[in-house]
């Protein structure tokens, strides 16, 4: 006799939804999002398996190796999801339901780092940091608007993508253009970036260098300074040596007497 | 040092170290809701502590600083979070008028630069003790329940409170002590700090053109210069204004040259 087939319902997709917020509440070096996926998928396996042990045995499976950008993990979760259903009324092997989440895992990982840490967050705080620096004490929550209204719900619709998909990347990225939306977010910032120097005259006094200059020369002396760091930068200096090199030279100058 | 002088310090650098433990949630554990960002966790802990510009200061400062310091794969970067909160909260329970002076915050920015080393080890250890949550997930029969994973999981999140809350509990004292010794040097080191303070902008600016871009002069960066200084020198838009032409002029450019 075919075992009963279960369907898994929206409700148990929402739950996997919400549960994908603690993916990494357990994140180690060892098993990094292994037990967080787990977790996030306890709905989809309390739908298919009233059973006490092949809930258990499943949950187990569930517990491998795993680890991709917490985000797209929405999507496997639900690719996961649909393999699971399969899996239940055994129209897929156990096998197949890890080997998908495996070759979904590296890919979305690489993709959704470079989105969404490259592109969309350093976009979101470059606007939030021009406003701030001219007197706008609400930019930190306009970053949060910004950033969480891609970040949720592309976190939301990326479960049911997945589901309806079956864990298709090409469909996803039929979808979103991810690549071509980070190259997007990149050139914004940067000229978001060139704005915020450009504006140095306008920054609120907390902000602004104490330097007697006019505003042409205030920019022009604040864009040398930019570049200049850029320059040393790229030589491989990192942000915290430079930060020291900083004030290093601000001390030269106070004990110059040159402010 | 006024912080530890009655019961009112004492139970001010407790509440810092609470709102670094449940911020700091966010930067990995819960959500990813980008709350726990300098340019958030800044100003939200100066608003607990009573000096909301400090924590707009130092949280918008050192924000561009660290926003592509990336967590990929295994690396952990960085805990740019209890840096702002443990900054914020030295500048704001230094002791001096409220708001801070920008000395007092160029200081407290100085520190953050120790606070890093010191905030990745914590969370190297952290993380190599949460490699056990998944064996002591599985039941005595060697598979897990739902609840066991369940409590297990959920578990991990006590332990990033805990790293975030003990950093903030050990390098907010540790800094004041620091500032009171900076606060009796000569009116030129704290000319210095100030001058430090309002040239790290530039810094994040820096920083963020040498991650996003592989030129040191990107013709991006330089459009956005040029928009923003002829926006606020020529036209006298007011920020908000030249942020908005900021984007659309990028937004411009990228369909132009096909970004």
């Amino acid at each position: 006799m075919a075992p009963e087939r279960t369907s898994i319902r929206t409700v148990d997709l929402l739950g996997v939804f919400w549960r994908s917020f603690f993916i990494q509440a357990s994140w180690s070096y060892d098993q990094l999002q292994s037990l967080g996926f787990a977790f996030a998928f306890i709905p989809v396996l309390r739908r298919l398996y009233p059973d006490r042990e092949a809930f258990s045995a499943r949950l187990a499976s569930h517990m491998e190796y795993f680890n991709t950008q917490p985000y797209l993990a929405s999507f496997v979760l639900g690719a996961a999801a649909k393999a699971e259903e399969e899996h239940a009324s055994g129209r897929r092997t156990a096998v197949e339901v890890a080997e998908l989440k495996k070759t979904l895992m590296a890919p979305l990982g690489a993709l959704g780092d470079s989105f969404f840490w490259g592109s969309l967050k350093p976009f979101a705080a470059a606007v939030a940091v021009a406003l701030l620096l001219s007197g706008n004490w609400w930019a930190p929550l306009l970053f949060l608007v910004l950033y969480n209204l891609v970040h949720v719900g592309l976190r939301l619709s990326l479960v049911f993508v997945g589901y309806e998909t079956a864990g298709d990347a090409v469909a996803l990225l039929s979808r979103y253009n991810f690549t071509r939306l980070a190259r997007r977010y990149k050139v914004l910032s940067l000229f978001l970036i060139g704005c915020i120097v450009g504006t140095i005259s306008l920054w609120d006094a907390e902000f602004r260098p104490p330097v007697p200059f006019s505003p042409p020369l205030l920019a022009a002396a604040g864009l040398a300074l930019t570049l200049g760091m850029t320059a040393v930068l790229r030589l491989g200096a990192s942000p915290a040596k430079l930060m020291l090199g900083l004030a290093a030279v601000c001390l030269a100058l106070a004990l110059g007497g040159v402010v | 040092m006024d912080a530890f002088a009655d019961v009112h310090g004492m139970a001010q650098v407790l509440l810092a170290a609470f709102i670094a433990g449940m911020i700091g949630l966010d930067r990995t554990a819960l959500g990813q809701f980008m709350i726990s960002q300098p340019v958030v966790a800044g100003p939200l802990t100066g608003w607990l502590l009573g000096d909301l510009t400090a924590g707009l200061v130092i949280g918008g400062t050192l924000e561009l600083i660290w926003v592509l310091d990336m967590p990929i794969g295994t690396f952990v970067p960085a805990d740019a979070t209890v840096a702002a909160v443990s900054a914020t909260a030295i500048a704001a329970l230094t002791g001096g008028p409220l708001p801070a002076q920008l000395p007092v915050i160029g200081f407290s920015l100085l520190l953050t630069v120790g606070m890093v080393p010191v905030t990745m080890f914590a969370d190297h250890l952290m993380r190599q003790r949460n490699a056990q949550i998944p064996a002591l997930a599985l039941s005595p029969g060697g598979r897990p329940t739902e609840t066991s994973a369940t409590a297990w999981h959920l578990a991990g999140l006590i332990a990033f409170f805990l790293k975030s809350f003990t950093l903030c509990l050990v390098l907010v004292p540790a800094g004041l002590v620091l500032m009171s010794g900076f606060l009796a040097l000569p009116g030129a080191v704290h000319r210095a700090m100030a001058l430090f303070a309002t040239c790290l902008p530039l810094l994040g600016a820096a920083t963020v053109a040498r991650k996003l871009s592989m030129k040191t002069l990107d013709r991006y960066l330089l459009a956005g210069f040029i928009v923003g200084a002829v926006s606020v020198q020529l036209i006298h838009l007011p920020p908000l204004a030249t942020v908005v032409i900021s984007v659309a002029g990028g937004m411009w450019g990228v369909r132009t040259r096909g970004a």
